[in-house]
């Protein structure tokens, strides 16, 4: 007899029953004093609140099917991802917030159409269904590497201004003063799209393939689409973080190649 | 090139720090080419902004500065670098070898097409600055702010600038290597090239002439 299901309802009463973890975390919180107790209640009402809107969004969307509301709500949780990114750079005099939110607009345009229209094989390619899932793990996922990433890359060329400016004293371009930076900013925010890559099917099961196998879907079939959504997700993060590291690494330098990010401390 | 052409001149020029303090207040005076000249003043004054504005490190804020006649922005600013090359008051080591620290010039694209000194080369110059028993395998991390501070002037040398900005290039050497380093330095300055080097020590060149420079509340004063 096979043991696959439908999804089985969620009752009002058993999600409440579900908020016992929210309260278990803050005990632990108010219990070892770490301070975490406000913003865990504040993030599990938004998150109860923001699920709740997009699920009715959701409904509406794919009630009506129009490229425009995609293109629309795409275009909306693009900008508070940027926002999110915003709030994890600490070091905020170079302006990165545009050049984010057009970068990661295109990447993420481009990286689902792909994956919707060419690999899945959806018509059309922008169908809500699969489409706004999609782009929706494709903005979660590179947000997170791409704020890492900035904070690395803006903190470390203010903390290490002496290495970089001995390198323009020797000639060398913005690019060639500012490569191991670069880099080293670049790997922080690969790292962990590369470890899921490994981890994936031995140390977890991602969402998106638990929520469909939960949903009563083949597991294999489950899994196929995993294995595309992770490809996905580690292109669109290397793209996203590579171009928007280039473009604000640019804009930490004046044309007579200066760094601008500047301690205060007096010369 | 005319030798008549000053290497640097400061027309009308004015730096603040921060916009609050204020370094050089609308000042004018040249430095001639192949002069070897010290720069003194109190702490805070704005001697290593001077280096840096000379360098192109900092922009000015009205006036302007010429290098051998051109408006420093008017120039690329890593081909100046090549020639106008700054030493930073504190020595700068990435983690390499002492081979691969003092080779990291020519990695640059503007230094590309230059021969890469022989480690023959090397091993002379070290020696020259008291540090012939460094080897050149050696890892830079473990070096002493003293041998750092050598190792930093050795690599600025090895391009071949035309002007040295030297930062205090001798604060953290005994009096042994301090004199070495001087007359390195003195050396370069015999074959033509500029020095411009801050200095709080009583030293002098014992055979070239030098031009003393005083900066101190936004003036500066020259004594030939």
């Amino acid at each position: 007899m096979p043991l696959t299901t439908g999804a089985l309802d969620i009752s009002a009463a058993e999600l409440a029953l579900a908020s016992l973890f929210i309260v278990a975390a803050g005990a632990i919180s108010l219990w070892g004093r770490i301070g975490l107790g406000k913003p865990i209640l504040m993030g599990a009402v938004r998150c109860v609140l923001q699920l709740t809107i997009m699920g009715y969004v959701l409904s509406f969307i794919f009630g009506i099917a129009s490229p425009w509301l995609v293109l629309l709500l795409f275009c909306v949780m693009v900008a508070f991802a940027v926002r999110i990114v915003r709030g994890n750079v600490s070091e905020k005099s170079i302006p990165f917030v545009l050049p984010s939110f057009v970068t990661m607009l295109l990447v993420y345009a481009v990286v689902t159409s792909t994956v919707s229209g060419l690999i899945v094989g959806v018509r059309p390619f922008w169908h809500p269904q699969y489409f706004i899932p999609l782009a929706g793990m494709v903005a979660g996922n590179s947000m997170t590497a791409l704020g890492l990433s900035l904070d690395r890359l803006l903190s470390d060329l203010k903390a290490k201004r002496d290495l970089v400016e001995m390198q323009l004293c020797l000639g060398a371009t913005p690019v060639e003063a500012s490569q191991d930076i670069f880099r080293d900013a670049l790997k922080a925010g690969m790292i962990p799209s590369v470890n899921s890559l490994a981890g994936v099917g031995l140390v977890f099961l991602p969402g998106m393939m638990t929520g469909q196998i939960l949903s009563g879907e083949d597991p294999m079939l489950a899994i196929r689409y995993q294995i595309v959504v992770m490809f996905m997700l580690v292109a669109s993060t290397a793209l996203t973080v590579s171009l928007v590291l280039g473009i604000v690494r640019q804009r930490c330098f004046s044309p007579g190649r200066q760094l601008l990010l500047r301690s205060n401390r007096p010369q | 090139m005319n030798p008549q052409i000053p290497c640097f001149e400061f027309h009308d020029v004015s730096f603040t720090w921060h916009g609050e303090r204020v370094i050089l207040e609308r000042q004018s005076f040249s430095l001639p080419q192949g002069a070897f000249v010290l720069i003194r003043g109190p702490s805070g004054g704005g001697k290593s902004t001077l280096l840096r504005l000379m360098n192109r490190l900092e922009e000015v804020e009205t006036g302007k500065i010429s290098y051998l006649g051109q408006n420093l922005t008017d120039r690329h600013p890593s081909e100046l670098r090549q020639q106008v090359a700054y030493l930073q008051q504190t020595p700068v080591i990435p983690d390499r070898s002492v081979r691969d620290i003092l080779l990291q010039p020519f990695s640059f694209r503007v230094n590309r097409e230059k021969t890469k000194p022989s480690d023959q080369i090397l091993q002379q110059l070290l020696g020259k600055v008291q540090m012939k028993d460094i080897g050149l395998d050696d890892p830079g991390a473990v070096l002493s702010g003293g041998q750092r501070q050598r190792l930093s002037l050795v690599r600025t040398l090895l391009t071949g600038p035309n002007v040295l900005l030297l930062d205090e290039p001798t604060s953290s050497l005994d009096s042994e290597s301090r004199r070495c380093v001087l007359e390195l330095v003195e050396e370069r300055n015999r074959q033509g090239t500029t020095i411009v080097m801050i200095t709080h020590d009583t030293f002098l060149p014992k055979h070239v002439p030098v031009m003393k420079l005083t900066i101190d509340q936004g003036r500066v004063f020259v004594c030939r």
